[in-house]
């Protein structure tokens, strides 16, 4: 997965050639040693028990090796359209946060730094309450008789029974709520280090403040965009708490699902190869996004 | 070179020395000097059900035999979960289920038999209760009969299953999902009122599919509470235990049984194999079935006893199912034949009510 | 600033974030309405006004302890991944080693499991290996799925940095581990701050995987809250997220007051 080919186009750093093969090996033997408990932590802690688990999605009833489990769910377009609704709800919900996000972000930045404080404290705090209660109060806004309904049919817009729960709506509403803090912080933490005078310069040779806005700010903070983009869509990829509770168990998404098998009907082989599945969408879906920002920004 | 290396890993391991030492303090702390005493490891169900669980049997048990019971919150489903991936150490000596999982529990060698003789309890039990003990499963200590709630002051009283089809209750139907026991129940129920039963259950899904359109699809108890207060629900299959929970939160909701019958749901305790206490284990089982924990259950959570010599007050045997006559008419769909066409039910099931 | 921003986007600019913070606030409003609210249940507008919940909660051994376990694992799991993702995400910004692409899925891949599978191999494996869980297997499990957060937020900020200044110190003398110390870090300060406060949050938030890693002595207070809320919901839930939010403010303002939080968000 080339996840991190996207971060710009910075090489070794140049070197006088005195010397260079000691100090190219001294960098390797440098990095080894940096990223060596992270890769320890991955292979013992993640990839063996999760390459267990996912070995089972190609096991049969009998013990045999079988691609059952994996027509199974391809072969049956209820399940194809689970994943349908969870890639185009992510990819909504992605969409949502990076334009709230960006500009969000931008304000933080050139705001003072008590204000800054202040709304990154407010734009966290959905983070801190349990999905559950945080939920519930969507359910009241959200459901039959609540504020947001009831203010549209007092506009006379919809009728009286109209309930914005158990609908994607609902799904993306929440979700967006409590995902836009991984985006924000994301992109703040970019914009914050754009140097305030290519945005003054741009201005000075006469740029609008939109014009400058889109091709000065925006192509710098696409790494803060891109960062958050992956982890907003990955994490609503594969959330099920929030979707199941204010979705309900008539919208289900492909984690839902994963989860049922898992946990309720204890059919691991098929919950696992419902994972594989997850993983090739989602990195099928972010190839092509990671080459469009890639290219854009190198 | 690896001089500087070795200062790195001087720098690094000083973060871990830290972090490390922080988990042995936090070790330290976590491990209670009485563990000279026997232990016990169960799992009960949270909340207002394992408060009365610590009250009737954990803290009894505790006192009488001079044990450590430890609790596990876990409801049936993550508890097998748990129990079947810690196969080659499990840490649970009782495991209690709710929704019929002993069978796959016995089926897959996690829990071990207990013969009848065993339980000093065991010969009080109704039938049904100790069936289950060929099967390798163990006894069954409670049971929730599954029927019709609903809100007694904005809709008339049902009489019969066949009433969740009146126009009356139209758009104020809550349906629960099949992933949870009580629905899975309430629908075995509504399939054979419907002409259906376990291995033919079309005249239970074109039955249900009539109802979909105006009616809300819940997959918990919490979603069931906040439909009845917040939601405008009027009638839900459910079970009489949770209309109590509902009554004793102030909200207006009654339980009547159907006049097709009545299923149930059956509360097992089980006996987890490949563990070092099994004898005492059994003896915190049998304790469960003893008539005055079963009567402390119907009295604070109403749920029926499987006890023969249980002995209730008139208001309580009222509010659950007591005495022979009325367990007799216990409807109970065969647990083995549940567990086989489980699979096939819950994925026809969510087929039907997805959109 | 050479030209004034229009006064029309000024206005927009302040409607916008606005309308975002009730967007962001008005559930947690709910919430708070609900958890002073008298009756057994969880309903809004609440019933009456009572502090019983929050007594409730306070005098609760079961969510006090539960609410120190999270903390203590929070805090350990954020220490180990912040010092394991930033070496992890120095490494792949710099490309050095062989492989690194290899290497970044390595580091992200947890991102996009779902963690219920995780979960259920990671006990497993443990039981098969160690025997019963400890707390030590949930930090574990737990630094895993906060990882990727840390190495993608402080990959986001090293992409923006000056790749000349470590070369610039090389020049003038500066040794490895201090280009390391001196130069590189700072630069990730930022990234690494955010990529900690996730990766707490996560820790402190994360019910699937304690959920399958709890033992009699190790319940986190996401789980507590689910244990709570699965068989009898009442308004102790919402008072517990209320007082969270409260506690939340107030660490926040006390690290600024003593540290300046300022320098973490880059001012």
């Amino acid at each position: 997965m080339s996840l991190s080919t996207n971060t710009g186009s910075v090489g070794t750093p140049l070197l006088p050639p005195k010397g260079v093969s000691a100090r190219v090996l001294g960098g390797i033997a440098e990095d080894a040693t940096l990223s060596a408990p992270g890769v320890f932590l991955i292979i013992l802690a993640f990839i063996l028990p999760i390459g267990q688990m996912l070995l089972l999605s190609i096991e049969g009833a009998s013990g045999g090796l079988t691609t059952e489990h994996f027509t199974r769910f391809l072969g049956d377009s209820y399940y194809l359209g689970i994943v349908w609704r969870t890639l185009r709800l992510s990819l909504l919900i992605t969409v949502i946060a990076a334009v709230i996000g960006f500009p969000l972000a931008y304000v933080m930045a050139h705001v003072g730094p008590r204000l800054r404080l202040w709304l990154i404290i407010l734009v966290i705090l959905p983070l801190m309450t349990s999905v559950v209660v945080r939920t519930f109060g969507w359910m009241v806004l959200l459901g039959r008789g609540g504020l947001i309904p009831f203010t549209l049919w007092k506009l006379g817009l919809v009728n009286r029974n109209f309930t914005l729960m158990q609908t994607e709506s609902a799904i993306v509403i929440g979700m967006v709520q409590v995902l836009l803090p991984f985006m924000t912080l994301s992109v703040l933490g970019v914009v914050m280090k754009i140097d305030r005078r290519l945005e003054e310069a741009a201005r000075t040779m006469g740029a609008s403040f939109t014009a400058t806005l889109r091709t000065v700010v925006l192509p710098l903070a696409m790494p803060g965009i891109v960062a958050g983009s992956l982890l907003v869509f990955t994490l609503s990829v594969s959330s099920f708490i929030t979707p199941s509770l204010l979705g309900g168990v008539r919208l289900p998404v492909v984690a839902g699902s994963i989860y049922e098998a898992a946990t309720k009907t204890l059919e691991w082989n098929f919950a696992a190869a419902q994972s594989v599945i997850l993983l090739v969408g989602v990195f099928l879906v972010l190839l092509p996004y990671l080459k469009l920002t890639g290219r854009r920004h190198g | 070179m690896s001089t500087i290396i070795a200062t790195r890993r001087v720098v690094l391991s000083a973060g871990f020395g830290l972090t490390v030492a922080l988990a042995a303090l936090t070790a330290s702390g976590a491990t209670s000097p009485a563990a000279a005493r026997e232990k016990l490891v169960i799992n009960s169900y949270g909340g207002a059900y394992e408060q009365i669980h610590r009250k009737l049997v954990i803290e009894p048990f505790s006192k009488k035999y001079d044990v450590d019971v430890q609790v596990i919150t876990a409801y049936s489903a993550d508890a097998l979960a748990q129990l079947r991936a810690q196969k080659a150490a499990p840490q649970f000596d009782v495991i209690h289920f709710s929704g019929g999982q002993e069978v796959v529990a016995a089926r897959e060698g996690l829990i071990a038999p207990i013969k009848l003789n065993e339980l000093s309890n065991g010969k009080d039990l109704y039938p049904f209760a100790v069936e289950g003990l060929s099967r390798g499963e163990g006894p069954v200590h409670a049971v929730a009969a599954i029927g019709l709630l609903y809100n007694k002051e904005k809709a008339k009283k049902p009489e019969k299953w066949a009433d969740l089809w009146n126009a009356q209750y139209k758009d104020h139907v809550v349906l629960t999902d099949l992933s949870n026991s009580y629905g899975l129940l309430g629908f075995l129920m509504m399939n054979k009122v419907k002409g259906g039963d376990i291995t033919n259950a079309d005249p239970g899904f074109n039955a249900v599919k009539t109802l979909l359109d105006s009616a809300v699809v819940v997959a918990t108890s919490p979603e069931m509470q906040q439909n009845f207060a917040q939601n405008d629900a009027w009638i839900a299959p459910y079970a009489q235990d949770y209309a109590y929970t509902l009554r004793k939160a102030g909200l207006p909701i009654e339980f009547v049984q159907g006049a097709e019958g009545t299923p149930a749901v059956y509360l097992t305790a089980n006996l987890v194999a490949n563990r070092p206490n099994q004898d005492l284990a059994k003896k915190f089982i049998d304790f469960s079935l003893s008539p005055e924990v079963q009567a402390g259950w119907a009295q604070e959570l109403r749920y029926s006893p499987t006890n023969k010599a249980t002995k209730l007050d008139e208001t309580v045997a009222k509010e659950v199912i007591y005495g022979p006559d009325a367990v007799a008419g216990l409807i109970r769909f065969d647990p083995v034949a549940v567990d086989a066409n489980r699979a096939a039910l819950v994925e026809r099931w969510k087929k039907l009510i997805a959109k | 600033m050479v030209k004034a921003v229009p006064t029309s986007v000024r206005i927009a600019t302040f409607l916008f974030v606005v309308l975002t913070l009730v967007f962001v606030l008005a559930p947690l409003v709910v919430v708070a309405g609900v958890s002073v609210s008298e009756s057994q249940f969880i309903a809004f507008p609440p019933n009456g006004f009572s502090l019983r919940w929050y007594s409730a909660i306070l005098t609760s051994g079961a969510y006090l302890g539960a609410a120190w376990t999270s903390l203590k694992l929070a805090v350990l799991v954020t220490l180990c991944a912040t010092v394991i993702g930033a070496g992890a995400a120095i490494t792949l910004h710099r490309r050095r080693l062989p492989g690194t692409v290899l290497l970044a899925g390595l580091f992200l891949s947890p991102l996009i499991l779902p963690t219920i599978i995780f979960a259920i191999g990671l006990l497993m494996l443990w039981s098969a290996t160690f025997g019963p869980v400890s707390f030590t297997a949930l930090w574990i499990g737990h630094t895993v799925v906060a990882l990727p957060y840390v190495v993608r937020t402080t990959l986001a900020v090293l992409a923006e940095s000056d790749p000349f200044l470590e070369e610039a110190a090389a020049t003038m003398g500066a040794r490895r581990w201090q280009r390391l110390l001196y130069v590189v870090l700072p630069q990730c300060l930022p990234g690494l701050a955010a990529g900690a406060f996730f990766a707490f949050n996560i820790s402190f938030d994360e019910a699937v995987v304690a959920l399958f890693l709890r033992t009699p002595d190790l319940v986190t207070l996401p789980i507590q809250i689910y244990n709570q809320l699965e068989f009898s919901p009442d308004p102790s839930v919402a008072a517990v997220s209320t007082l969270m939010i409260g506690v939340t403010i107030l660490l926040i303002l006390v690290i600024d007051r003593l540290l300046g939080i300022q320098r973490f968000t880059g001012a």
